[in-house]
């Protein structure tokens, strides 16, 4: 009985210890923990940047990525739903380093610097908005044309089944895109860096430049951890907004 | 009674499809508390009829009234909700749990939060599911058979006077089937909403209907109630539909009470077995029903039997099991016939047992020849 109860707990928390064991080791041997408390300031700023860079470029992209998703499935709007799926996946494909570098080249075409913070969040947004669009597009197809059928049948207005039925049903597949944006967001802000854009990315290159262990790792460790951070608290967040009617099981243990 | 729902030569013709009508100038009425059953062979435009109804499909001509308003006149928001809808693959929300998806109408209309609870509460008693039982689940946790009762009872929930069913135990197997179909029944005693219900099951139709309305290629072809479909069908296609076997099929629909001789002789438990004889005799019967004061059966007794020495008859009464209730139906009162044969006819009971009459065999032909 109780390994049963145990074992998944434990298959679960196993690799996370690990890994954490490994990168604090990492993050000490180096010596990058004490380059970090002599520059504490300048960790905090960056830390602080580094936040800003993926929070702000997350809500960018959750909110016009969901409304997007949304729109194509709306009657109308339906036709244009292949076309800007095709749009966004183009953006994804890109390479990361290529969507700065695409940032850094196209944005003074069209006026603006493409040198600072905001060319970063920019590069972040369109690099992670399609799996949003594509998962809420994706959720709310599959909401079950019976359950649309009854909700409309039973006198449910177009924005009350938008919000309480298909928004609602599709949010497990909708999560899902946003913890893909999220990962890609994080492991995409160091290079904002390379643009002006900030962040702990600056450690990070000024370590490889200066071929410096400490000062990359002091860059590197904390990104890993903001990295797993932002995943347990997304996945702490399904287990809450998700109803129990629709969420997969490995979700419900624990 | 009063008309609830009344169809005037309602027709569609889908875009895209100019040469067919879907459905064909349907007219029909339908009393207040009646359940009209849609059927015919695929395509016959059961659904599309059904849907003009609530809207769910905008008609091309004709008017359909609901108690006495056009409902073209009507917000279709607010047409929706007074009407309950019940489709086949149920469609339950599985992101609510069974409470939030009964309530979801009344939610909508603002009922307060008691007055939701409670109708939750007495809905899933009608369907006869506990409610402590049930209301915090989600659909994903309920067998088919319960979805589609929470399915019936979320079409209730607002009390709305009329539903529409579109193959509501369509997807259930023939028994659940069958024990749905009687649950529903009795459910629409209690509440007794006017229904359209839509089936393809000429077999469903006849036992959910009071009226039936047979349509093909979207033409009404008849409108009647299923004992006068049965006996009259009106060409040879409906003929076709019944079946060959639409004789035995109102066995199913007559109950004991309609076939059955009323009260028949009986002698009391309390009498003297002399009595019993000078009356068999008189009535040149082989058996007599015996009955306490208040004309509930005990037994029978017959020549045999009042050969014993007794002082009264209820001494020498023999036990049957030949008997059924007034409200079962022929197929059952025949099956009971051949079952148990002992007195060679059935005797036919109220709920407690009171004696109201007795069946023979030859009672059953001849309405079935009528
Ligand atoms: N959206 C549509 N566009 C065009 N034609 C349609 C549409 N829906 C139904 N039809 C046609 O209208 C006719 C009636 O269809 P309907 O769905 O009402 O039949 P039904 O009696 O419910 O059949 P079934 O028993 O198979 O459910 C059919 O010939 C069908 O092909
Ligand atoms: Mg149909």
């Amino acid at each position: 009985m109780e390994t049963r109860v145990f074992y998944p707990f434990i298959k679960k928390i196993i690799p996370v210890v690990v890994t954490i064991i490994i990168v604090l080791w990492l993050y000490i041997a180096y010596g990058a923990l004490e380059y970090s408390f002599n520059n504490l300031a300048e960790f905090f700023r960056l830390t602080l940047e580094h936040f800003f860079l993926v929070i702000v470029s997350m809500t960018a992209a959750v909110s016009i990525g969901v409304s997007l998703g949304t729109i194509i499935t709306r009657k109308g709007f339906d036709r244009f739903g292949p076309a800007i799926m095709a749009m966004v996946n183009v953006w994804q494909s890109v390479p990361s380093l290529g969507v700065i570098a695409l940032a850094y080249g196209f944005l003074p075409i069209i006026g603006l610097s493409g040198i600072g913070v905001i060319p970063g969040l920019i590069a972040l947004f369109f690099h992670a908005v399609a799996p949003i669009v594509r998962n809420t597009y994706a959720g709310i197809q599959g909401v079950s044309e019976d359950v649309i059928e009854a909700a409309t049948g039973m006198g449910m207005t177009q924005k009350q089944i938008l919000f309480k039925i298909e928004l609602s049903n599709a949010l497990p597949v909708i999560m899902g895109g946003i913890r893909t944006a999220t990962a890609i967001i994080v492991g995409t802000a160091p290079l904002a860096f390379l643009i002006g854009g900030g962040g702990l990315g600056f450690w990070i290159f000024t370590g490889i430049a200066l071929m410096d262990m400490g000062i990359m790792m002091a860059g590197a460790v904390p990104v890993a951890l903001i990295a797993m951070l932002f995943d347990y608290t997304l996945a702490r967040l399904e287990k809450i907004i998700i109803s129990k009617g629709i969420q997969a099981e490995e979700y419900q243990e624990v | 009674m009063a008309i609830m729902l009344s169809l005037q030569e309602v027709t569609k013709i889908y875009p895209g499809a100019e040469h067919i009508k879907a459905v064909d100038s349907l007219s029909f009425d339908l009393e207040e508390g009646e359940i009209c059953t849609l059927v015919g062979p695929s395509g016959c435009g059961k659904t599309t009829a059904m849907k003009m109804i609530n809207r769910l499909i905008p008609m091309t001509s004709g008017k359909i009234l609901i108690d006495d308003q056009n409902i073209s006149r009507m917000d279709t928001i607010e047409l929706r909700r007074n009407i309950g809808y019940v489709i086949q693959n149920i469609g339950l929300f599985p992101n609510m749990t069974i409470a939030e998806n009964i309530a979801t109408i009344p939610k909508l209309k603002g009922w307060d939060h008691d007055r939701i609870t409670e109708k939750v509460e007495s809905l899933l008693e009608i369907v006869n599911l506990p409610a402590e039982e049930f209301m915090e689940r989600y659909p994903k946790e309920l067998s088919g058979g319960q979805q589609q009762r929470i399915g019936v009872a979320r079409g209730m929930a607002a009390d709305p006077p009329i539903m529409l069913m579109d193959e509501p135990f369509g997807a259930v197997d023939p028994i659940n089937r069958e024990h749905l179909q009687n649950e529903f029944l009795k459910i629409q005693e209690k509440v007794r909403k006017t229904i359209v219900f839509v089936t393809h099951d000429i077999d469903e139709a006849i036992k959910m209907g009071d009226k039936i309305c047979l349509l093909k290629d979207g033409s009404l072809i008849q409108f009647d109630s299923p004992e006068k479909m049965l006996t009259e069908p009106a060409n040879d296609f409906v003929r076709d539909f019944l079946g060959g076997d639409r004789t035995l099929k109102r066995l199913n629909l007559l109950q004991l009470k309609s076939a059955m001789r009323p009260d028949p002789p009986v002698i009391m438990q309390e009498e003297s077995p002399e009595k019993a004889k000078t009356m068999l005799t008189e009535l040149e019967a082989e058996n007599l029903i015996v009955v306490d004061q208040e004309r509930l059966l005990i037994g029978y007794v017959d020549r045999d039997a009042l050969t014993k020495m007794a002082d009264t008859v209820g001494k020498v009464t023999l036990s049957t099991e030949a008997f059924l209730p007034a409200t079962s139906s022929l197929k059952d009162g025949l099956s009971e016939i051949f079952t148990h044969d002992e007195l060679g006819y059935l005797i036919v009971v109220e709920e407690d047992k009171k004696v109201v009459g007795i069946l023979k065999e030859e009672d059953i032909k001849n309405i079935l020849r009528k």
